[in-house]
């Protein structure tokens, strides 16, 4: 019984000392796409932090950058001030994003997929970008919380 | 940001990319591929220095390689890394553009 205990406390220890390292950060950005700058290196940092590898490091950037272009330059959310908020936190296997802005009303999982088989001369420069988005997210989901659009996704 | 080398080397206009072509950056990756494509009859884009790239570089590259196709260039993209890779292939642009693992020289 007591080697059981003693188990049942290792596991716990391991528990509390995984929770102790979950990291989580928030960041908040102005409607300017000279704001990417800022956006890259908030997410190298977390990265390190964690520390995550490269490819998550990628993904990451790949993903925000690409929601919050779409809402600087098609959300109406050029030149509004903290118009974004972005909380990482990493979530068991992988990290857990959450993404808000305060553009128009947008569903980022509901806008029509690009035609990825079209040839170079039919290429439509559109929907690119929420395609990738869509595609290296796990679990995306949408919400509008009063005046903000809330996108909650997961990156392994 | 990025940081684009030109060089002539066995009649291909080669082009060094490095950095990062993001939305901020895709205006002059598209220029300067472009531009490429407007003085020479073959081009290589090398990516192997190219950290990441975003859906606004691929529609830059995108944009450079119908340049291409319209003039009659050869337009190649050469190297990328895994990652860079990876956004070309899920767009669906690895299978309409010319994507090699080296240089053509």
């Amino acid at each position: 019984l007591a080697d059981r205990g003693h188990i049942g406390l290792k596991a716990c220890l391991a528990v509390w000392h995984n929770q102790a390292f979950l990291g989580a950060a928030e960041f908040r950005f102005n409607g300017e796409k000279s704001e990417l700058q800022r956006l890259a290196a908030s997410v190298e940092r977390f990265c390190r932090e964690q520390p995550l590898g490269e490819g998550a490091e990628f993904d990451l950037n790949l993903v925000l950058e690409e929601l919050f272009v779409n809402a600087v330059e098609h959300g109406g959310c050029k030149g509004m001030d903290d118009a974004v908020r972005i909380r990482m936190e990493t979530a068991a296997g992988g990290v857990r994003v959450t993404f808000e802005d305060r553009g128009a009303a947008f569903d980022p999982a509901g806008a029509p997929a690009p035609d990825l088989r079209a040839p170079l001369e039919e290429r439509q420069p559109g929907g690119l970008g929420l395609h990738l988005v869509r595609t290296l997210a796990r679990d995306l989901q949408y919400e509008r919380a009063g005046e903000w659009n809330r996108v909650t996704l997961v990156l392994r | 940001m990025i940081q684009v080398n030109e060089e002539s080397r066995s009649g291909w206009c080669i082009l060094a990319v490095s950095g990062r072509a993001d939305a901020e950056a895709a205006e002059d990756l598209e220029n300067r591929l472009r531009g490429a494509v407007e003085r020479h009859s073959q081009v290589a884009a090398d990516f192997t220095a190219l950290d990441y790239i975003s859906s606004a570089g691929l529609r830059a590259v995108l944009q450079a390689a119908r340049a291409a196709e319209q003039r009659g260039v050869r337009f190649a993209v050469c190297s990328p890394n895994a990652g860079v890779r990876r956004v070309f292939d899920i767009s669906g642009l690895g299978q309409v553009l010319t994507i090699q693992g080296e240089l053509p020289c």
